[in-house]
């Protein structure tokens, strides 16, 4: 057991640190709504990948730095450190690109992966349908094959940043006929063309993260195609697997900080000792989320594979954060509960936590089933 | 960053748990543990491969070994619930040992590194009943503050016993005596010995889950296996994240003692609280998750809530912890201000 970072390791936070602290992220726009916020996002970006920060954890060969997973761990808590935002094109370079490096053809990463990385070219998942959410691959949006093109047509929703962006993940049924996981195909489709619809949705914080995503006739060249017809889930594996890493050291890292800032608030309005039970209680679950995320990754790279944690990690945190920004409501009081301030915004978001990414429901059956082996209910047919 | 035990502390793990597997066999607890006894031949045996002086340093007769080797012993045993008394002597010789002089040293370590005397710990504050103090040759008695603490021999003291509702860890009320006060740096052996304590903990956990998994796969009605319906799949799983969340809690804080004390007031304060918690809700989850056998004195699932109770309580309960983690996570936000 060594719960330290290495020289080298150090080292490479020490660069990181050094060049977040020479470059810091613009304040966030005052006005403008999504959009400036969006794009104050992507300036920042821009200014990542102007310097080579914009994917360590990509091999070199793609414009990453081949960063190892303790590295890219380091780089991802250091970014919620120093309280950047996050990068536009979160999907594109957590999702889409490491999902192009293992099932693309070279022809599509060296056409998709640069602009990814520079923010130019920005990624949406298009997983979810009004009918598979959960279960999603029950999802219906429908593609058939005409000439070397696929004509596509369907509903999409829930789809994050799909008003923003230029290619969409998307699963749709290829062929109706075999079992729902196996007649599934994943394209890279083109979000500039007649016959997709994108139509924001308000979510409970007022702002539109997500849309609606309505395809009629949508054309998709063959050549679109990831990891070939009829492969689509297990392309939809690896690009889920994506979402539960990587992200979760930033989160935690802001959770730290949010508790920190309740804990100061606390104090200066001279509430710490009636609140220090939940505070403590706070504080010690975002110190287990750390080291749990830290255990699950040094497991992948010793033994290759993800522990439990993966799971676990993602339920504890959403968890937690909901609980923190409830107390934050006890301490701060009746304030933390208008709008325009980060006490209310957070409350409101922070429901989104159980959802997003796997419902808390869900990965408690996975740790039931995956990790306990306990049987699985029969679902009605 | 490396969360593995080396290969060394492997083989000790799977020493001990080959060991307690087969000499602390739910029979052989239960036989215990119905005669309010503790297995003196186990008992002796672990003091002669030297395990309650495995933390101990080696001039005091123990193995010269760290805390991340002490929690996996704990650990191990604490899922077996064995009955003997083996944490309390280790919490007592880690308090004597940061918090003894040289005499008070040199007068109980040896002995209980050795295990050829029994150690017990308390709080001032739990009047005087003590935990396992029933047996103790030696009891140590910590302030609330845990600060400060002094040492009485349970031969110059009254000693009556209790009956508690672990029997494997007999009580008694100790009083009189002439307590010697500790002197040298009481709270650095009072971390260890919560760090100890939450170890435990840890595997009265984890033998929990594997007992009500096992469970809950054979038991049937409505025609299924209990195990499927949500409302006890997912009980199950909110076991494993607490005892998982326990234990990680527990692994820095073994680390902290052994590689950097400065972090360990912190750490131990974290481990014992969300020990102490997980104790309780995953063996109260163990017996719903039984139905009615899990209520009867046959099943031997009580044991670990008795034992998980009498863990939660010892130097001081989760609330107080969680308190002074508060406490010091705010002097931490108050110092980062200033800086
Ligand atoms: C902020 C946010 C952003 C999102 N972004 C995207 C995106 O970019 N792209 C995308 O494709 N999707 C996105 N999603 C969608 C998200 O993945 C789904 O909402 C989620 O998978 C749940 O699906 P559902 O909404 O259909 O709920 P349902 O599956 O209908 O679930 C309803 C309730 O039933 C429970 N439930 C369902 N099945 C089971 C079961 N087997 N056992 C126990 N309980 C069950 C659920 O836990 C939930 O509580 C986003 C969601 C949110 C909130």
């Amino acid at each position: 057991m060594d719960l330290t970072f290495s020289d080298t390791e150090l080292a490479f936070r020490d660069e990181l640190r050094g060049w977040l602290a020479d470059n810091p992220a613009p304040p966030r726009p005052a006005e403008g709504g999504d959009d400036a916020d969006f794009a104050w996002r992507r300036d920042w970006q821009r200014t990542l990948s102007d310097a080579g920060w914009a994917a360590p954890h990509w091999p070199a060969e793609f414009g990453g730095r081949g960063a190892t997973l303790t590295q890219s761990a380091i780089y991802f808590e250091e970014l919620g450190r120093a309280r950047v935002p996050l990068p536009a094109n979160v999907l594109g370079l957590l999702l889409g690109g490491p999902t192009l490096m293992v099932w693309g053809t070279d022809e599509q990463k060296d056409r998709y992966l640069p602009p990814i990385l520079t923010g130019e070219e920005i990624w949406c998942q298009g997983f979810s349908e009004p009918g598979a959410g959960s279960d999603l691959a029950a999802l219906q949006t429908k593609a058939v094959k005409d000439g070397d093109e696929w004509v596509v047509s369907g509903q999409k929703v829930w789809t994050s940043a799909a008003q923003w962006s230029k290619w969409c993940m998307l699963v749709t049924r290829t062929d109706g006929d075999v079992p729902k996981h196996k007649g599934l195909t994943y394209f890279l489709m083109d979000m500039e063309q007649p016959g997709v619809t994108v139509r924001p949705l308000k979510q409970i914080t007022g702002e539109a993260e997500f849309n609606e995503l309505f395809l009629e006739d949508v054309r998709i060249p063959d050549a679109n195609v990831v990891g070939g017809v009829g492969n689509g889930w297990k392309v939809a594996l690896t690009t889920l697997m994506n979402e539960r890493a990587g992200l979760g050291f930033a989160l935690q890292v802001r959770l730290r900080q949010y508790l920190d800032d309740l804990i100061a608030a606390a104090d200066e309005r001279g509430v710490l000792d009636a609140y220090a039970g939940e505070l403590g209680e706070l504080h010690t679950r975002c110190e287990s989320i750390r080291l749990l995320a830290w255990k699950g990754l040094t497991d992948v790279e010793k033994y290759g594979q993800p522990g439990p944690e993966g799971s676990l990690v993602k339920w504890l945190w959403s968890d937690t954060n909901q609980r923190a920004t409830q107390l934050a409501a006890d301490i701060v009081g009746p304030d933390a509960l208008t709008y325009g301030n980060d006490w209310s915004y957070e409350l409101l978001r922070a429901r989104g936590n159980t959802i997003e990414g796997g419902t808390t429901e869900i990965l408690k059956n996975i740790v039931a089933e995956r990790v306990l082996g306990l049987p699985r209910l029969k679902a009605a047919a | 960053m490396d969360f593995g035990l080396n290969d060394d502390q492997r083989d000790i793990q799977g020493t001990a748990r080959a060991l307690v597997g087969e000499r602390a066999s739910a029979e052989r607890v239960r036989e215990h543990a119905e005669a309010g006894t503790t297995d003196t031949g186990l008992w002796k045996e672990l003091g002669e491969i030297g395990w309650p002086g495995i933390a101990v340093a080696e001039e005091h007769g123990g193995q010269g070994l760290g805390m991340v080797e002490l929690a996996i012993l704990c650990e191990e045993l604490g899922r077996a619930i064995a009955p003997v008394p083996f944490l309390p002597t280790v919490a007592a010789a880690a308090i004597i040992e940061h918090g003894g002089s040289d005499e008070q040293r040199a007068r109980w370590l040896p002995d209980l590194a050795a295990g050829r005397a029994i150690g017990a710990v308390a709080s001032a504050d739990s009047a005087d009943l003590v935990v396992g103090g029933a047996e103790a040759d030696v009891v140590v008695l910590v302030d609330r503050s845990g600060a400060s603490g002094a040492v009485v021999a349970a031969a110059d003291a009254t000693v009556e016993p209790v009956d508690a509702i672990d029997p494997t860890r007999p009580a008694a009320r100790v009083s009189g005596g002439s307590p010697e006060l500790l002197s040298g740096d009481v709270a650095a052996g009072v971390d260890r010995a919560l760090v100890a304590i939450a170890a435990e903990l840890v595997g009265v956990c984890e033998g929990s889950v594997e007992m009500t998994v096992a469970y809950v796969k054979e038991r049937k009605q409505f025609g299924t296996p209990v195990g499927a319906f949500q409302a006890v799949s997912h009980k199950c799983a909110q076991m494993l994240l607490d005892t998982e969340r326990a234990r990680a809690l527990v692994s820095q804080a073994a680390w902290c003692a052994d590689a950097a004390p400065e972090r360990l007031h912190e750490a131990a304060a974290m481990a014992k609280a969300a020990a102490s918690d997980a104790g309780r809700e995953v063996t109260s989850s163990a017996i719903q998750a039984h139905g009615g056998i899990g209520f009867t004195w046959e099943a031997d699932v009580h044991w670990r809530y008795k034992r998980a109770q009498m863990d939660a309580v010892l130097l001081g309960g989760a609330g107080a912890h969680r308190a002074r983690v508060a406490q010091l996570a705010a002097a931490n936000v108050r110092s980062a201000v200033t800086a």
